[in-house]
Parts: structure tokens; sequence; C-alpha cells
């Protein structure tokens, strides 16, 4: 076999955040790129999937480990490979034409060869026509293929796409999708390998020859599936409809795993005595970074479809991807208000209770589930320690750091002040920048 | 009314402006080198006719225009490497900060003695000191913006650029000064602006017993003055004006205008009125000729160079592979840069022990003195933002509410604020006196005379961003008046009002320096104060006093940008901010 494109040995990425802690974003990632591979890097935001790509670009350097390309150490840049962004990253004061001669700029050739490799790039993203516009003038759909053709005249062996068609409309992205596959099957082009980076099982199946799961906290990589569906694909194939699923599966498996490692009742720690490295078991729950009216509103969906749902469908229900529904399915299962057994999601009795009450009775059963939280129960231990029960956030924020140090405190924090404001539990004064514990501890009928 | 000039089958109207213009401008550049070269005659002897004004006009707009060169180039090579270079930044962004509030009056006597003894023989000395006056007075500003403009560089766009594998020199100029463009010509136009403030000064000062005259608009208001001849201080204001108005009209709105393209959200809008100049240059024949011109010798240069012309970077070309040549730098880096650092803190040191030791000969009564005339300026700067805000805040409100008024008023507000408030102190000190206010309370006014468009100009760009939306919701709730400029317009305002604030503040300290010293009908008046106190040791110079009214003043204006400026600009970027809805 010859030597991998790109490898990477056990690479790590850590960032310091601005309170000083470090967090990690990605832990120990091996894989590697074969020529004529086509890999997708699929996983929820905060997985460490476009850091994973910027280390292959040589864009990012890691923190440990060791990337190789052509079997030779990376230093800088990865001018093997060029590179798609989601945002498009096109100059707007540059016609489409010179948007695409850019690129060729530092190469060195001729003027006539340069305009023959800007024509053929528009040519094959079918440009034609649109040389003079500006890309304000043109749709989402069409940026994109500026930006294609700015890859693809690099004439690079490897392409890299970072969520190439998030920010396109369903029926635009369908197409590119095809035209990308076709273009790396096509052989016509320089391009041999094909690196994507997405959250969409969809397009991940669609297009890859091998789809890397990746996990969170920190970014790692849960497992590597095979997809040898021959190409073109069709998603109405069955075979291409049991691969969705798989994945589907094991990611559902991945983040809602059948026995539930939080346990939401019978919780209770001194506040004096938690030591962050001996409280292991029961683990402090993470609070996925979900607003509390999605919850609320994806347990109503449920309540409606008769109190069971099965989450794929409940993803296009609502209209949301897939790790979005995940993450707002995951909370209501953190407060019992759901259980989740394999892919499909089951209102508890709690739950329907839930459903059917008005706002104020709604309160009162949040109230409790949010206060059975170990993180919130640590929290409010905290805040027991000031006669006045009010902390700075700071110092929230640095605990919450020492309990879960893979997370981002920020972010967490701002979770629970968001729900504890629902929930009557916790209150918060921007002025002061004091975290509160409200008052009677009931909520306000 | 947008199309001025008919297409031109020969020459035009358009044609004849920019023959003008150019006219001007080489004879400008001629008449000023002769006056560079001229034989050293420190007092010139100033005309006061009218005929006299349009060359003395031009002198001064040509040393702005070089001054504003001079800031362009420090700017894009100071603003550049801070943005580039960690190390680069964690100095000069708070040197710059430090330099910003320094008033730069402080440092005329030492300046020009030392140029005019560098260059005994000719006026270059002199014109010299003139320019870097006005340059200091543009620069700070200038290379804060682009700075800031490099940093905020959206990542995709750099990561494109390392991708397609841009040299700097291309990045800079394909992406990063396009990007930076808009805020850079904005911020040209009000540095310039900030740059014809100490114009009276920079063209006749005295030092000691030496009088010091070079001819411009500057030097022509000075004897003026001490003529006290009105109709020729109104003659100077008129030219002071044209000055701007000339250089606004002519060169900052048409650049403006074909800046605008590179704005970086590509939200396809409403074209922006053309200014006249632009449509002068479209319409002008002679632009035409000059464009096919370089057209053909683009084409024909292209043609010459058909071989590759791969830039290969000087190591490769040596035969040194990318990783040897980073290890040759690093390790030269390594070595370097102690030796660099060493010589910095020495040169630094050494000013400061310098500086120590010239306060220490300061007595404890002259620094009692000092602190309280501190306290004096103190109340005054604060005095004029109250008085400016308590007329200007409601004016800018008023005006800002409707789109109409912004048309009209806008562009006589920017001539205004603009214009160098200094020159005005005489005439405005004639109407105080004879209200009968000293000094002490008069140059509390004149320093607001300045500074006031700051605070109107912020006020107006804050009440164009006020909620349509909260504004029908409080009318359909029937709120008073009241309810609506305390709960909406005010608030609305308060992040713009800040920032105006801050301008003005700055504005204030410096203004001090020429308003609370003034010559007037022959005498010169003093009121107590720490700018009286820098001018009096500017003007003997007595460099002991000086340096000591000079620390104490940085070191005022930087503690109050650190503490009440820093705490209101962030209650207003939190509490204030409209989209944080």
């Amino acid at each position: 076999m010859s030597t991998p494109r790109i490898e990477l040995k056990n690479v790590s990425k850590n960032y310091v955040l601005e309170s000083g802690n470090e967090i990690k974003v990605l832990n120990g990632v091996n894989f590697s790129v074969a020529s004529e591979d086509v890999i997708a890097l699929l996983g929820p935001s905060g997985s460490g999937k476009s850091t994973c790509l910027r280390i292959m670009c040589g864009l990012l350097e890691q923190s440990s480990g060791e990337v190789l390309a052509n079997g030779q150490p990376l230093l800088g840049t990865n001018y093997d490979v060029a590179l798609v962004f989601q945002s498009f990253a096109l100059f707007p004061w540059e016609t489409v034409y010179t948007n695409i001669e850019l690129a060729l700029r530092p190469v060195g050739i001729s003027p006539h060869e340069m305009r023959a490799r800007v024509k053929k790039a528009i040519d094959l993203v079918g440009l034609e026509g649109f040389e003079e516009a500006y890309p304000r003038e043109l749709s989402g759909g069409m940026k994109q293929r500026v930006g294609i053709a700015r890859a693809l005249v690099m004439e690079r062996p490897i392409l890299f796409l970072d969520e190439p068609f998030s920010a396109l409309d369903v029926l635009t992205a369908d197409t590119l999708r095809w035209e990308i596959v076709n273009i790396w099957h096509s052989k016509n082009t320089s391009v041999q390998t094909l690196v994507l980076v997405t959250h969409n099982i969809q397009e991940a199946v669609y297009m890859a020859k091998k789809i890397l799961v990746m996990g969170t906290n920190p970014g790692h990589i849960r497992s590597e599936i095979v997809n040898d569906l021959p190409y073109p694909r069709d998603d109405k194939d069955p075979n291409f409809r049991r691969m969705v699923t798989k994945i589907h599966d094991l990611i559902t498996e991945t983040y809602m795993p059948d026995a539930p490692t939080a346990s939401a009742t019978a919780v209770t720690s001194g506040a004096t005595t938690i030591q962050p490295k001996i409280v292991r078991e029961p683990p402090i729950e993470t609070l996925p970074n979900v607003q509390i009216s999605d919850v609320i509103g994806i347990v109503e969906v449920i309540f409606d479809q008769g109190g069971r749902a099965d989450i794929f469908e409940l993803a296009l229900k609502i209209g949301k991807d897939f790790g979005t529904t995940l993450y707002m399915v995951k909370a209501a299962e953190l407060l019992d208000l759901v259980d989740t057994p394999r892919h499909n999601v089951i209102l508890t009795e709690l739950g329907k209770r839930f459903a059917e009450g008005d706002i104020n009775s709604r309160k009162r059963v949040l109230h409790e589930l949010f206060g059975a939280l170990k993180i919130v129960q640590l929290s409010s231990n905290l805040l027991r320690t000031e006669e006045s029960l009010r902390v700075p956030i700071d110092t929230l924020e640095t605990r919450v750091g020492e309990w879960l140090p893979n997370e981002n405190p920020h972010q967490i924090v701002e979770t629970l002040i968001a729900w504890g404001r629902f929930a009557e539990y916790f209150g918060y004064n921007d002025d002061t920048k004091e975290v509160y514990l409200d008052v009677g501890q009931e909520p306000t009928v | 009314m947008r199309q001025v000039f008919v297409s031109p089958r020969y020459f035009s109207a358009a044609d004849i402006l920019i023959f003008l213009l150019l006219g001007a401008c080489i004879y400008g550049i001629i008449a000023i080198g002769a006056q560079w070269q001229a034989d050293y005659h420190p007092v010139t002897e100033i005309d006061l006719s009218i005929g006299a004004l349009p060359r003395y006009a031009l002198f001064s707009a040509m040393r702005g225009l070089v001054a504003y060169i001079l800031s362009l180039a420090f700017t894009l090579v100071v603003g550049y490497s801070a943005a580039k270079s960690k190390k680069a930044e964690r100095i000069i962004i708070p040197l710059i900060d430090i330099l910003q509030s320094i008033p730069v009056l402080g440092f005329l006597p030492g300046l020009v003695l030392g140029l005019i003894a560098l260059f005994p023989k000719t006026n270059l000395g002199l014109e010299l000191a003139a320019i870097i006056m006005i340059f200091t007075g543009q620069v700070w500003n200038m290379t804060f913006s682009f700075y800031s403009s490099l940093k905020s560089l959206p990542s995709d766009y750099s990561e494109a650029s390392k991708i397609m594998g841009l040299t700097w020199w291309q990045k800079f100029w394909r992406l990063e000064m396009p990007f930076s463009s808009v805020n850079l010509v904005w911020n040209s136009l009000m540095s310039m602006a900030g740059g014809w403030f100490f114009l009276s000064v920079s063209e006749a000062f005295t030092l000691g017993e030496r009088e010091y005259r070079i001819p411009g608009v500057g030097a022509y208001m000075a004897v003026a003055i001490s003529k006290s001849d009105t109709g020729a201080m109104l003659n100077g204001i008129i030219a002071m004006v044209c000055i701007i108005f000339v250089l606004d009209t002519f060169i900052w709105h048409p650049i403006l205008s074909w800046v605008r393209r590179f704005r970086l959200e590509d939200v396809p809008g409403i074209a922006p009125e053309e200014p006249l100049m632009t449509l002068a240059i479209r319409e002008s024949r002679f632009i035409r000729l000059v464009k096919v011109f370089y057209r053909r010798y683009l084409v024909r240069k292209r043609t010459r160079t058909e071989l590759p012309e791969k830039s290969i970077p000087l190591p490769r070309m040596i035969g040194l592979t990318t990783r040897e040549t980073r290890k040759i730098w690093n390790s030269s880096v390594k070595y370097v840069e102690p030796i660099l650092w060493v010589v910095a803190i020495g040169i630094v040191g050494a000013g400061f022990m310098r500086l120590v030791n010239i306060l220490l000969n300061v007595d404890g009564e002259t620094w009692i003195y000092l602190l309280s005339a501190t306290g004096f300026t103190f109340l005054r700067v604060v005095g004029a933002l109250a008085l400016s805000s308590l007329w200007a805040v409601p004016v800018g409100i008023w005006i800002g509410l409707s789109a109409k008024r912004i048309a009209v008023a806008q562009p006589i507000i920017q001539i205004f604020a603009s214009f160098p408030a200094p020159m005005l102190y005489p005439l405005a000190l004639a109407i105080f006196i004879s209200l009968g206010m000293s000094l002490d309370w008069s140059s509390m006014f004149l320093m607001m005379l300045g500074v006031q468009w700051y605070v109107l100009f912020n006020v107006l760009a804050g009440a164009l961003k006020i909620s349509q939306e909260l504004g029908d919701s409080l009318n359909l709730m029937k709120n008073s008046h009241w309810d609506r400029w305390t709960t909406l317009y005010l608030p609305s305002v308060f992040p713009s009002l800040v920032t105006g604030w801050v301008t003005a503040a700055g504005g204030a300290w410096n203004a001090s320096i020429v308003a609370e010293y003034i010559s007037y009908q022959g005498k010169t008046l003093a009121a107590k104060g720490l700018g009286a106190a820098i001018s009096t040791a500017a003007g003997k110079p007595d460099f002991n006093l000086l340096a000591a009214s000079l620390t104490l003043m940085i070191i005022v204006v930087l503690v109050l940008n650190q503490t009440l400026w820093d705490k209101l600009y962030k209650l207003a970027q939190s509490r204030y901010r409209m989209d944080a809805l």
C-alpha cells in the first residue's frame, strides 16, 4: 500500500479560554487519508471536526501527536489541499473571474495558461456567463460554485469541504452534492481525494466511502464506518437507507445510552466535602446547550403524537437537523421527561403530566426535576455558603470548570441560569454580575 | 440633477475642472519646494490683503497633504506590524495610547530648535516642524483604525489566502488593504480635520524672544489677530473653510465613494448618490485618454512577460529547504531578540531616568500650583462636555429622527467639525469679554467651541439607530413625550454619546493649551490651568516646567481613560446595546 496522503497519529488540540482554563477540543485522533478516498467527518457541533480539518490543512497546529503529509511531518500550510468554506469566503470586491484567478496568482504561470485554467474551472461548475458578476449578485448556490471553482483551479490532489452546503437551501445542496461526487468520480480534474466535514448523516452516506463518526467532550473519533455502496448513490435505495439507519443508531446510542448514566433521583452530597477528583460516581451531568423552551416544545410535540416518536421523524417534524434534535431530546431525558429506548422517544408519566399541565404546574414540575440534577445541587450548595445566597458569576464559573474539566464552563453556567430562571430556582443580576438562589425555593403561584 | 456633466465629445467642463486641479497641485508642489529651498527666513512678512490669501491657503493645504502622506505611510507600516506580530502589538498599542494623549504643542520648542539646527541654511527645518505638528494631529487615530480593521478580518479569508498560497504582498493588496480601506478613508477624512487644529500655532509661534512665521493661512490668522484686523480674520476663516471644503469635495468624497465597493457585507444596497468629483472623473475625456494609455501599457507589459514568472523565495534559490530556512530564522531570532530588548529597555530606561531627574528639579510650590491648575482644567473639561451635551443631545436626536434633516445638516456639521476652533478663539473671546467674563470662564466656552461637534456628530449617528418599532409601541401605549425621551431616545443614543464624550474629552484637554493662553489685542491673556502652564513653559521655554506639566496632563488623561471612560464604555456596551435584543 502506498503512503497515505495525510495521516493523523494520536492528535490532540487544546485551547486556552479567556478565564485561563484550558479546554480540550480534540483528543487522541487517529486516522489516515489515502489517495482515492472520500472521507466524511460526521458529528455534532463541538466534536472538533472543523478543528481536525484545519489541522490537516496546516492552518492550526496540533497540541500533541503527529500529522504526516505524504509520510513527512507537516510543517505550515499543506499545499496538497484546496478548501471550500461554509461561508464561501469569496472576495466581494472581485468578480467571479478574478476571484477564481486569484488562486492562480501565486502559482506563476503565463497569462495565457492562467486564462485557460480559469475557463476550465468555470466550465466545470457551470458558471459561464457569470464571469463579470460580483458575488453579491449571486445566489448562495452560485456563490458556492465560485468557491468550488476556486478550489478546483488550484489543481491540488485533495479537496476539503468544510460544511459546504450548510448555508444553502435543500434543493441547491442536493444538486451541488451530486456535482461534487461527479467531479471526483469522473477523474477529469486533479482531485483524487475528498474530505468532507458535515453534521448531516444523509450527506455523509451519499458522498463518503469512509465515515468517521465523531463524539464530543472532548472531540474524538467514535467509530469508523466503511460505506461501499456503489456510485452514483440513490437515497431511496434500501441499502442507502439501511446505512443511514445504522449510523443513526450508532449516534443515538452514543448520545442517549439506554441505561442513563445520570440518575435524576436521590443524589445528596455535602457542600464542603466536594473534591472534583474524588466525586466520580454518580457523575456530574453536563447541561446540553439548549433553550428550556425548546425542551418544552419537543415534549409537547411528542405528546401530540401520542407520547411516542421516532427521533429521525421528530427531527424532520420540527425542521431541525438531527444533531440539534438529539440535544433537545437529551435535555428532556436528563430531566426525566422522556425515555429513549433505541431511537424511540417515549414520554414518561412525569412527562405526560408535564405536557398536560398549565404554565404554573409545569414550572412546579420543572422546579423539582431541575433541583434533582447533581450540578444544580452543587451550585445551590455553593450559593448557600454565602449568607446573602449570592455569589459572583465568575466564582460559579470557576467551580463549574472544576466539576466539569472538559466543558466550557461559561456555556454551562449560561444554560444553568437560563433553565434556573425558568424553574424559579436561580436568578441572576447582570448589573452586579451575581447569581442568587431564588428565595423560598418554591415557585410563586 | 445627477447628470451634471453632459457626456463630452471633446473636452468639457469636467476636463476644465480636472485641469484646474492638476494645475493647482503642480503649482503647489513647485511653490512649496521653492519655499523649502529658499534661504532661512524665520519671520515671513504676512500680506493681509485678500489677493495674497489663495497662495497662503495653497501652502497650508500642501503642508496638510504632505503630513497626511507621512501619516499614511506610518499607519501602513506601524498598524500592519501591530496587527501581524503579537510582540509588536504589545509595545505599539499602549505606546499609541500614550502618544495620543500627549499634547503635541509641548514638543514644539524642542522640535523647532532641533530641526533648525539640522537645516540652518534653508526654511526646511521650520517647514518640517510645522508638518510634524500637523502629522501628530492626524496619525494616531489612523494607525489605530487600520490596526483594528486588520484584526477584525474574518478568519475564513485569511485561511483561504493561506491555502491559495498568496504571498504577504498579494494578501495585503488583494485582501487586507481593500478590507480596511473604508475605515481608513473615513478616518483619513476625520484625521485631516484633526491635523488642522493646531495649524495657527504651528505656522506662527514665539520661542523666548524669537518669533517664527512661515507663509500660510494659520500665520495669516495669527497676524490678523495681533493687529486686531477683524476683516482679515474673517477672510482667514473663509480661506480655511475653503481648504476644508475643497479637500473634502475633490479628494475625500470621491475616494470614499470609490472604496465603498470594498465593503465585506455584500448586501445589494442602494448606491449612494455619486459625489460631484466622481462624476467629473467619469465624464472627463482627459481621464479617459489616460485610462486608455494605461491599459495599452498593461497589455504590452503582459505580452512581454510571456515566460512563467514563478516567484522563487530567495532562500530556496541558494538551495535551502523551507525547513532549514525556518530553523535559521528561528535561531537568529532567538539570539537577536534579547539584544534588541536590552537596547530598547536601555533607551527607555535612560529617558525615564532623565525625566525623573528633571521632575525632581521642580520645587514643591510649583507642583502644588500645577496640581490646582490641573483641577481647574479638569473642571473646564467637564463643564465643556456638560454644556455641549445639553444642546447637542436633543438637537442631534431631533436631526437624526428625520432623513430629510440629516441630508441637510450632515455636510454642514462636518465642515463645522473640521474647522480648527482655535482660529475662532479671538473673535469668540471678544464676545465673551464684552459680556464681562474673565478668561478663567471664557476658556471653558472656547474649549466647548471645538468639542461640541464631536458630541453632536456621535449623537446624530446614534439617533439613526433608534428603533422605529419601540417608538411605535410607545405611541400605541399612549406614553407621554417625557417617557419617549427618557425610555427610548436617551438610552438608544447613550453608547454613541459615550464615544462622543471620549473623543470630546481628549479634544478638550488638548484645546486647553490654546484656550487658556491667548494673544488678545496685543496682550497675552492666561487663565489658571494646566493648559496655560504648558503654553507658558513652551513659550519661555522652561523645560523643567514643561516636562512637569506635560507629564501631569498625560497621567491625568490616561487615568481618566482607564477609569471613568472605560467604565462608561462598558456600561454602554452591555446595558444599552440595541442589537443585544
